[in-house]
Formats: structure tokens, sequence, C-alpha cells
């Protein structure tokens, strides 16, 4: 590359660059921005990169380090460089988001009630009843207008094949949208000029669409609901968005202790005394929303919430109990949920699964484990996984032994390659390339619902590292979705 | 409005108000006495002990200061309840827990405002850069105010920020005014001193000429202190000494920072937090409303009879309708 910005850019014919195509050509949809970089030189660069900085620590947008003595502020690593998706690709993407979180819904309703999807035998029995994540205490109860998973998170991933995978659905209280709306701003007053050359898709219309989601749920019999966003406070890694959500919805951010239930009403304690809440987008886990019905030592919920809210006094959002349809075992039953509740095709693709309990799967397993990731079905956050092409022999054979054991405690999926983006490393002071995922937001109302043309773009910001979360040194970019 | 975030939106005005006067007087009274007329006022002991005693630092009274020291705790020791970096935190970490209901230009000036305080070189702070610094603090002060005043909806929240600030400015404002007459009866002392040492008539009457000047110059510190001085020119057009520098800013309801003009502020905003159509008795907006008019109506004469009763009676009843406001309003 000729510009100084990309003297030590790499090119990987293997993996899916978004910006440069396989004859390191620019992509067209990014010429425009280079013309802008090309102008620009290292200093320059490294400047606007610390007036950005600046920009995450007067907006506080920071979280507490917690050192030996004292806490210190840091910000999440933010890339000047904005990863675009055109128009058609991101019609894509938002239907089929729309079409799983849909599904999803659908689901949770079925499992909550009659079950009919076990009875059809798709989804097999003991995949609900042996999950953590299923509430007993909501078989059998309607939640206000339908809705379980008002807000969903989808993961996504762009393969070397060039198509958009969906990694993970996040139907709990999945986190991260107010970074859209701050890597923009910050953007913004970094790269102002740019901004005239494109045509993007504005995502700061987030916050109200979500206060009409809430207002979609209230409980019956109420005309105008009071909503509130219920936050374990100010010590929580994710309290600027808990705050930045209810400062852009114009509603309170209560903790749980300005909260309390008589009569099975839910009131907010305020300066001229009770005042009665009906919607609360609770940013606190199932188990610790209610010490009388799950964990009895948490101080970050209200006692009595639950029994309200099975009432129909409040609604919750999302609902109590979603957790047991987003976990990795349901995650490879989605196509054929999606077929059997909407009766379509699967629009986003799922990385493919097999499931060892099957003999034909098996024996595929068996033949090509240097390609795929051993996965057992029931752990979170990484454990018991074994990466096919970074096991030795020996490993292998343990693995085989392992799985023939116990068909049933374990699946495999083909080894993903993220897509790769132009990333500013600090440290080199030039560009280099990035594995980058995507996560996109869906909110369902009752007969309303929202995706938002954009996303947060998260970059794995050490060499070759494919995880991107913010706790394994993960940054983040800003998304432009292009305009028709 | 939650009693919680309430009672964080009140110490968030408090803490604001009170960064700036800390600063202030430090500013004013250092700078002021670097050409003080006589020796004593001059004296860098004499001008740290009054430092240290506006911000009710009384560990070291009687000992020999260190400038640096003194400067450091003052501005920007974290251990120093009083020091102007604490007071940033604490509005920054009250406005924190009130951040959904402050506009975003008032939060964004306030992080600002902590991280220009956190970040400041402590040594070029004690040695070369006081004045830079606390301009700074004072002009970020009066931005976070035009903020507070401009970018939020002038309801509840609004009018307990302003409450807070005005109860805190009243209090720092008698706390100024208390240390510098504690400055000059130090001086008096001192003059009284030396005329019993000098009675031959010539250069008794020039003695007493000079200490008439080093005195009002005194006075004239305490209005720039309180940033009064133009305005009380304007106002009394006299050289300023005790009775008219006194009435101007305890007593003038013209004056933006007076005493009666403060509680004047704070039993207008606490009206807008009352929905009580017949005021209780004992009640906070009853105390705040018996004082006012209390100042309201009284001559400053009455008060330069007995300074000090005067000073500690005001002080408690401050306290008291803080405490008063704390059962009523914010508890949670």
């Amino acid at each position: 590359m000729d510009l100084p910005l990309f003297s030590s850019y790499s090119y990987k014919k293997t993996l899916f660059d978004e910006v440069f195509e396989k004859d390191e050509k620019i992509r067209d949809m990014y010429k425009t921005l280079f013309k802008v970089y090309s102008d620009r030189s290292i200093d320059d660069f490294k400047s606007l990169n610390e007036k950005a900085k600046a920009s995450f620590f007067n907006q506080g947008i920071t979280f507490q380090v917690y050192g030996n003595n004292e806490t210190k502020e840091k910000i999440f690593p933010f890339d000047l460089f904005p990863r675009i998706i055109d128009n058609t690709e991101w019609d894509h993407i938002e239907k089929g988001v729309l079409q799983r979180s849909k599904a999803l819904n659908l689901f949770l309703w079925d499992v909550y009630h009659d079950q009919n999807i076990i009875k059809a035998g798709i989804v097999p029995k003991e995949m609900i009843t042996s999950s953590v994540n299923f509430l007993e205490e909501m078989v059998g109860f309607d939640p206000p207008g339908g809705i379980y998973n008002h807000i969903s998170g989808t993961d996504l991933i762009k393969h070397s094949d060039g198509n958009y995978y969906v990694l993970e659905d996040n139907i709990r209280c999945p986190s991260g949208v107010s970074y859209v709306i701050c890597n923009r701003t910050a953007l913004k007053r970094a790269l102002f000029g740019i901004f005239n050359q494109y045509k993007i898709q504005t995502v700061t219309d987030y916050a109200q669409n979500l206060l009409e989601i809430l207002e979609t749920v209230k409980p019956e019999g109420v005309d105008n609901p009071t909503c509130v966003v219920l936050t374990p406070g100010v010590f929580n890694s994710a309290y600027y968005e808990h705050s930045y959500l209810a400062k852009g919805m114009g509603v309170e951010l209560v903790e749980g202790r300005d909260l309390f239930v008589e009569n099975d009403f839910v009131y907010m304690k305020t300066i001229n005394g009770p005042k009665r809440v009906d919607v609360i987008y609770r940013r606190v886990d199932d188990i610790f929303i209610d010490p009388d019905v799950f964990n009895p030592d948490s101080v970050l919920g209200v006692s009595g919430l639950f029994s309200a809210y099975l009432k129909g006094h409040v609604c919750l959002v999302n609902a109590p109990g979603t957790g047991v349809a987003d976990d990795k075992a349901i995650y490879t039953y989605m196509p054929d949920i999606i077929k059997y509740y909407l009766n379509e095709k699967p629009i986003l693709k799922n990385v493919h699964t097999y499931h060892c309990s099957r003999p034909d799967d098996m024996k595929y397993i068996l033949e090509n484990i240097d390609n795929l990731v051993i996965k057992p079905v029931d752990e979170s956050g990484g454990y018991g996984i074994s990466i096919g092409n970074k096991l030795t022999q020996e490993e292998i054979e343990v693995v085989k032994s392992t799985i023939q054991k116990h068909p049933r405690k374990y699946i495999a999926q083909p080894i993903m390659s993220l897509s790769v983006h132009a990333t500013y490393i600090e440290e080199e002071e030039s560009f280099e390339s990035r594995h980058v995922d995507l996560r996109t937001f869906t909110l369902l109302g009752k007969d309303k619902d929202f995706i938002l043309k954009g996303g947060l773009t998260r970059v794995a910001l050490k060499r070759g590292n494919l995880v991107v979360n913010s706790s394994q040194g993960g940054g983040s970019k800003d998304t432009w979705v292009l305009k028709k | 409005m939650l009693a919680r975030v309430a009672n964080n939106l009140f110490w968030m005005g408090r803490y604001i108000e009170r960064t700036e006067h800390v600063a202030r007087y430090l500013s004013v009274n250092y700078f002021s006495s670097l050409d003080a007329p006589n020796e004593f006022s001059q004296s860098r002991q004499f001008v740290l002990q009054s430092l240290l005693f506006m911000v009710g630092d009384t560990e070291k009274e009687d000992k020999i200061l260190d400038e640096p020291d003194v400067l450091f705790d003052i501005g920007l020791n974290n251990e120093k309840e009083y020091s102007i970096i604490n007071c940033v935190k604490l509005a920054r970490e009250n406005a924190n827990s009130a951040r959904d209901l402050i506009s975003t230009e008032l939060y964004e000036t306030i992080n600002k405002f902590y991280h220009f305080v956190l970040n400041y070189c402590v040594e070029d702070y004690k040695k070369k850069k006081l004045y830079d610094f606390t301009t700074n603090i004072i002009e970020f002060t009066a931005i976070l105010k035009a903020k507070i005043r401009n970018t939020l909806l002038q309801d509840e929240a609004f009018s307990i920020i302003r409450l807070g600030l005005n109860l805190e400015r009243s209090i720092q404002v008698i706390r100024i005014i208390n240390a510098k007459y504690n400055d000059i009866l130090i001086i008096k002392g001192k003059q009284n001193g030396q005329i019993s040492k000098n009675n031959q008539s010539v250069q008794h009457q020039e003695l007493l000429k000079e200490h008439r000047t080093d005195i009002s110059l005194e006075w004239s510190t305490l209005l720039k202190c309180v940033e009064s001085y133009d305005m009380m020119r304007r106002f009394h057009k006299k050289t300023p000494d005790n009775i008219n520098t006194l009435d101007f800013l305890i007593l003038n309801e013209n004056c933006p920072r007076s005493v009666v003009n403060s509680l004047a502020e704070v039993a207008k905003h606490i009206q807008v937090l009352s929905c009580e159509k017949n005021i209780p008795k004992n009640s906070s907006i009853f105390l705040v409303n018996k004082i006012y008019n209390e100042y309201k109506y009284k001559y400053i004469e009455e008060i330069e009879v007995d300074f000090r009763t005067f000073i500690e009676d005001i002080l408690k009843k401050l306290v008291a309708i803080s405490k008063k406001m704390e059962e009523e309003y914010f508890t949670y």
C-alpha cells in the first residue's frame, strides 16, 4: 500500500477482508474514505485519535478498573476507521434478525405454554427441562402483549465465503447499544468532513423506539404507563448505558432500593411520596430481580416484584425466563424453530452443527475432526471447547473417545473465520487487519418492531485473535449502514 | 423525581458552589497578600493560616506552615475532605447518580471539569500555576452554573440544584466573612501593640492613618473574595469599612452573593418542592422562610455588635435546614 498509514497492512487471502477485494483493491464503498485518509499524515491521525479518546472521557463513557489503592477510569478502545455495510447487505441482515427474534418469541410462548414443538418431536424435551434458565414459575403465564424478548442482540460474523452467519442470540439483557451511538458521536466529532460524502442511516432513534416498544406492553387498564430503567447501580460496568437509555427515553433510572411493592403493585419513592411504576426495563439478571423468589441475598432487586409481575400489574422487559431460548443447545435447532413457527426458510445462516448423537453426523465428525470445533452443549463461557486444528494427535484420540462415550453431550461445528477490517493500532501508528463481528439490536413490541440500522462492530485488537469481547482486549468501530 | 436522585442533585449543587468559593478565596487572598501594605499581612504564615481557617482545618493552628503543603492540601490533596479535587470528585459522583435527569451538556461539562482537575500536574500547581489552576476552576464553575440555568428543564430537579447551590453559597459567604473578619482582628491586635509603644503625637497620628488604610484594604480583599468589590463601590461609593462591607455582603438584597439574597433564592426554590398549601411549623420550608425574614428585616449594627454570635447562630440554623430537608425529601 502506498499510504503511510497502511504501510504495515498485510492482506490475507484466506480471510474475508471487509475493506479490500481479493486483488487487494479497495472496495468501491470505501474509496471516498480512503481519499480522506490519504490526505492525513501519521501525526494528524495520532492527534485525531487522541481527540476521539478525549471525547469519550468527556462524555463519561468509561468503566472503572479497580487496582490496589485506587480505581482508574478507562475507555473502551474505539477505532476511527468505520465499518461500512451497503443497503442490500443490510436489508438481508435486517430481515434475518427480525425473523429470528420473532421465531424465538413464538418458541418461548410455546415452551411456557403447550410445548407443541416438543410434542412434534422437533426439539427434545430434555433440552428444555434440563436448562437452568427454564423458569417453572413462568409456565402458563401470559406476558403483556405476548412478548418475551423485547430486546434481542444478535451476534453475526462474516465467514471467508462472504456470507453472514449468526453466532449467538442474546435475549436476556443484551448490552452495547449505547456504544453504537457514542461511537457515532465520537467519529462525527473527529472526522466530520467525511459525513458529507456518505449517506448514512441514523442510529440516534433507538431510545425513542425503545420507549414506544415499552409502552406497547403496558399492563391492562393503564393509559399512560410510567416506564423506568432498573439498573444495578453506578458501579455496574454498563451503568453508562443504563443512564443513557433512561435519559434518551426521558424516564427515571431507578435502583432496586428506589422501588417497593405494596399489594402487588410496584412504586418508586419520589420526593413527593410513592409513584406507581408500570413497565420496568430491567438490566438486572433474572436471579437478582426478586429476593423473595430467586436469590435471597440479592440487594439489586425488589421484594415482591415477581409476584406483582405474575398478577399482571407491572411488565418486566425482557420477560424472566428468556434464557432458556438463547443457549447453545437451542441455537442448533434455530433453523427448525424458524421453519416450525413461521413456515419460512431461515434468512441468516446458522453455523452448521453436527450432533454427536446422530450416527451420520458422528461419522463425519470422526473423519473431519481437524476442521471442527467440538463443544459441550451444556457449558457456557467457552469451557470444554476443543478446536480441532490446535490439538495434538493424542488429544484428538482423547476427544474422539469422550464424544463416543457421551454422544448426547457434544456437538461439532466447522471452524469459522471472522472477517477482518482495517483497524488503527496505536502502538504501530498504522492500520492493520483485525478480526471483527457485528451485534445487531432488534426490538419487539405488541404490533411493533424496530431494528437499529447499524450495530456494534467489535474488534479483536490483538493480532490473530478471534475473541472480540471487551473483557479480552476488544474494541469497537462505528458501523455505517448506507442509505439506498 | 426519585428521593435518592434529589439528594444527589442537591449535593451536586452544593459541591459545585463550594469548589468555587474555596478556589476564589485561595486565589484572591494569596495574590492580594503579595503586595499587602504592611509586613504582617504580607507574611506567608499569616496568609496560609487564613487559608486553612477558611476551609476549617484547625490541625496546624499555631504551627509553622509550609507553603507548597498548604496549597496542595487545599487544591489537590485527595485525602483532605475540603480540597478542591475532592469537592469536584463528589460533585461528579453525585451527577453520575443523577445522570439520566441532567442534560448531556451539563454532564459533559462536569466530567470535563473532573478530568481537568484530576490530570492537573501537582508540581506545576504548587510551584508556578496557582493562578492558572484557580482561574480555571472559577471559570469551570461559572460554565456549570450557566449550563444549569440554560440547559435544564426548570422543574423540581432544577429547583433542587439551585437550592443546594444557594444554601451552600450562603454558608460559604459566611465562612469567608468569618475568615477575613478573623484576619482583621489579628491585624488590629498587632496594631494596638505598635500604638502602645509609640505615643509621640505626630507619629501617632500617621500610624493611625496607616492602620486605617491597612484595615480598609483587608475589607476590600474580603469583597474581592466574594467577587463583590466593584458592585459594592458602585452601591456605597465609599471606601470599604466594617459597616458598609458587612451590610453589602450580608443584608443587601440586590447583591447576588449576599447572604440574604441567597436565602431568598433558597426560599423561592423550596416552594417549588412543597405541595402543601399550609406551611407546617418546623418544616424545612418554614425554617427557610423564618431565617430569610429574620435577615431581611435586620440592621447591620445588630449583627456587628456581636459578630461571633451572629456567625454561630446563622451557621447552626443553616445546618438545621439542610438536615430537615434530608428528612423530608431525601429519605429513601
